[in-house]
């Protein structure tokens, strides 16, 4: 399959940069709450996903789900306006900004940590049952990778050859443990062997690397051989959530990553070292980008919020709080 | 509560942190594991200092393994141990669930007697616009599963003193702090602002009389006491004395102090943040009147979150969730004016 060009995934990565700087800009404005967490620095693999996945495959995703949301092809307004908790969001209000659900993307989301592969196993299982080629992507960090749930169920689809792509985002950190504290083996592409799983590790910072991993890993799985686990090393930027203070990483250290190994800059120094585009292309291009979501955030800031009469609507199926079941 | 001393201001999370070192340096079979609380010092920071404190084999920061590390917590005390385990939000234990309810809650029961289980949960609830998987109280859920203790403190004061007892008791507690608490300064507290720095315990299954008055019970615990206390303040305004009785725990429950409350007033209005259905509030009503009889009451009322998943919107989450406002409305409702 002819996947999108590297300029084509620079650009998404740059529209999922300028997205979660426009989710920034409603924390401090308590128009956000709860703790959101931003995968600024990680959007390579997200933008990797790009080309593989059809809406048929479905993918879910975690508390830092954004980008995956993007890459997926979730429409970034009511996903912006469910993060802003307006009546306009992709789930009504109901949801937030950890919790985003589409539906004809077969595309969702866990805030608990180590929920996502479960759910992804579901979905195999049916592609499975239904003789379609889809695939399930699970999505979990390093930190999720050793929760029980990530174990079962990679057990599960190596035993039962379920078509499950277990992408995991090696950022190193969960909250303040660093990865190879909490860690049995120096990788976790290589637990890939216990499950009969096609395993390997990538440089998640390289957006052509992660891309070409992920479309062997999809590939894999499609063609029926069983799951895969493609571990995609990056660096987390920000705090945890919006409000950590971050003091278990040494600040010179975050400094210097992000200086050094931004994967948006990788990737522009890449595009004119190959002249696959002009600096004057590319700066236009963000340009653009960058307008488009300021006016989408100004779109959602004049959106409703939800009715409060409605707070008890969504339970159970139809008016059950009409029957006086809430 | 008032005696004069001067308040240290520190905050509800620092109270319970200065409980742990006292345990900790008390008895050395006291552990303390959990996400991010040893280098981190808690991610509220009420395990802060201990891990530099104590060592890494007594302060552990975990993998996200909650079903390892509590069941890890249920062996440790058959050792003779007495864990720690700090489950980061309530709403994430039921990934470890199991260990909660069959292992640790039942093993005393199973073995007639024979082992005790002197473990906590330590976790955070409450609602604080987190949307429905991180804004759970659950307290409910835990006092319905035979075997377990479960505190849910209101103030500093309370906080460092039933974390004390919990740690020393041979019993599994789950103890839930607010998540909207625990960073709030003492001195922004209504009650319980004196955190005195020797160690002290508040005994379990203890409720507390927070502010006397004569005509309606108002029985609540945790955050919702200082909602309800501003809730009162506002009342006497408008001529109803509104008495808050503060559970402090669900189990063991204190039905005593409730009832003889309730002797006197009336009135009982029961405000909870859990889920309404199948939980504490009807638990505190039906317990008053097996007490007192029905004629007892002239007045009986619940006010909590409607059995509804708390929803992301803030508009939303005000709807549902019982807070200062709404608490009055209830009052109000019930035209307690004597
Ligand atoms: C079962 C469970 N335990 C703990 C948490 C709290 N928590 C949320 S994110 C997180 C760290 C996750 O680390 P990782 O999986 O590496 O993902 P990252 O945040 O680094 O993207 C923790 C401990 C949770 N949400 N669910």
């Amino acid at each position: 399959m002819d996947g999108p060009t590297l300029v084509e995934r620079y650009f998404a990565m740059v529209r999922m940069r300028r997205f979660e700087e426009a989710c920034l800009a409603g924390v401090p404005t308590r128009e956000i709450h709860g703790e959101l967490h931003i995968g600024i620095g990680q959007e390579a693999v997200a933008a990797a996903m790009i080309g593989t996945l059809r809406d048929d495959d479905a993918l879910v995703s975690t508390h830092r789900n954004h980008l995956h949301a993007l890459a997926k092809g979730v429409p970034a307004q009511p996903m912006l306006a469910e993060i802003y908790e307006r009546a306009t969001g992709l789930c009504g209000g109901f949801g937030g900004h950890m919790h985003l659900f589409d539906l004809e993307r077969r595309f969702s989301t866990t805030g608990i940590v180590g929920s996502t592969l479960p759910v992804a196993l579901g979905h195999a299982y049916a592609a499975r049952i239904e003789g379609r080629d889809s695939v399930a992507v699970g999505v979990t960090g390093d930190g999720g990778a050793n929760t029980g749930g990530f174990h079962e169920s990679l057990n599960m689809a190596g035993a039962w050859r379920l078509p499950l792509v277990v992408l995991i985002e090696n950022n190193e950190w969960a909250i303040s443990v660093p990865f190879e504290e909490s860690t049995a083996t120096p990788t976790l592409a290589e637990r890939a062997a216990a499950y009969g799983a096609w395993g390997r590790r990538v440089d998640g910072l390289d957006v052509e690397a992660v891309a070409e991993a992920f479309g062997e890993a999809v590939a894999h799985a499609r063609a029926g051989h069983g799951p895969a686990v493609l571990e995609a090393t990056c660096y987390r930027f920000r705090g945890h959530y919006e409000g950590d203070l971050d003091l278990y990483r040494p600040a010179g250290e975050k400094d210097r990553r992000r200086q050094e190994q931004d994967p948006l800059s990788l990737t522009r120094e890449r595009i004119l070292a190959r002249g696959a585009a002009t600096g004057a292309e590319l700066d236009a291009g963000e340009e653009e980008a960058a307008a488009a979501i300021a006016a989408m955030l100004a779109a959602v800031r004049a959106d409703p919020m939800p009715d409060p009469a409605t707070a008890r609507d969504h339970v159970f199926a139809g008016a059950a709080a009409q029957k006086g079941l809430i | 509560m008032n005696t004069g001393t001067a308040v240290r201001n520190i905050n509800v999370s620092q109270s319970i942190a200065e409980s742990l070192r006292l345990e900790m340096e008390r008895d050395s079979r006291v552990l303390v594991l959990g996400e991010d609380v040893g280098l981190q010092g808690g991610v509220f920071g009420s395990t802060r200092g201990l891990q530099k404190a104590f060592g890494r084999d007594r302060v552990r920061d975990t993998p996200i393994s909650e079903m390892a590390f509590t069941g890890m917590a249920v062996g440790l005390a058959m050792e003779g141990y007495r864990p720690v385990v700090e489950i980061m939000f309530v709403d994430f234990v039921g990934v470890c669930l199991e260990q909660v309810y069959n292992a640790a809650a039942k093993i005393r029961y199973m073995t007639g007697g024979r082992v005790a289980m002197p473990m906590v949960i330590k976790t955070a609830g409450g609602c604080i616009g987190s949307a429905a998987q991180h804004s759970q109280c659950l307290w409910g859920t835990f006092a319905h599963l035979p075997g377990l203790k479960v505190v849910a403190p209101s103030s500093p004061y309370d906080s460092k003193g039933l974390m004390a007892a919990a740690v020393e008791s041979d019993d599994p507690v789950v103890f839930i702090e607010h998540k909207g608490l625990l960073l709030q300064k003492a001195g922004s507290f209504a009650h319980g602002a004196e955190v005195p720095r020797e160690r002290y315990t508040v005994p379990l299954g203890q409720a507390a009389v927070v502010r006397p008055g004569t005509d309606l019970t108002l029985v609540t615990l945790s955050a919702t006491v200082g909602e309800s206390l501003a809730a009162a303040g506002e009342l006497a305004a408008e001529g109803v004395d509104v008495e808050v009785v503060d559970l402090r725990s669900v189990v063991p429950l204190d039905l005593d102090t409730v009832a003889a409350s309730v002797a006197r007033t009336g009135r009982l209005l029961v405000v909870d943040e859990d889920y309404l259905g199948f939980g504490l509030s009807g638990e505190v009503v039906t317990g008053v009147i097996e007490r007192l009889g029905p004629q007892a009451l002239r007045q009986v009322a619940r006010h909590g979150t409607p059995d509804v998943p708390v929803p992301a919107a803030i508009t939303l989450e005000q709807a549902v969730v019982p807070r200062r406002a709404s608490i009055g409305q209830a009052v109000r409702a019930m035209g307690a004016a004597s």
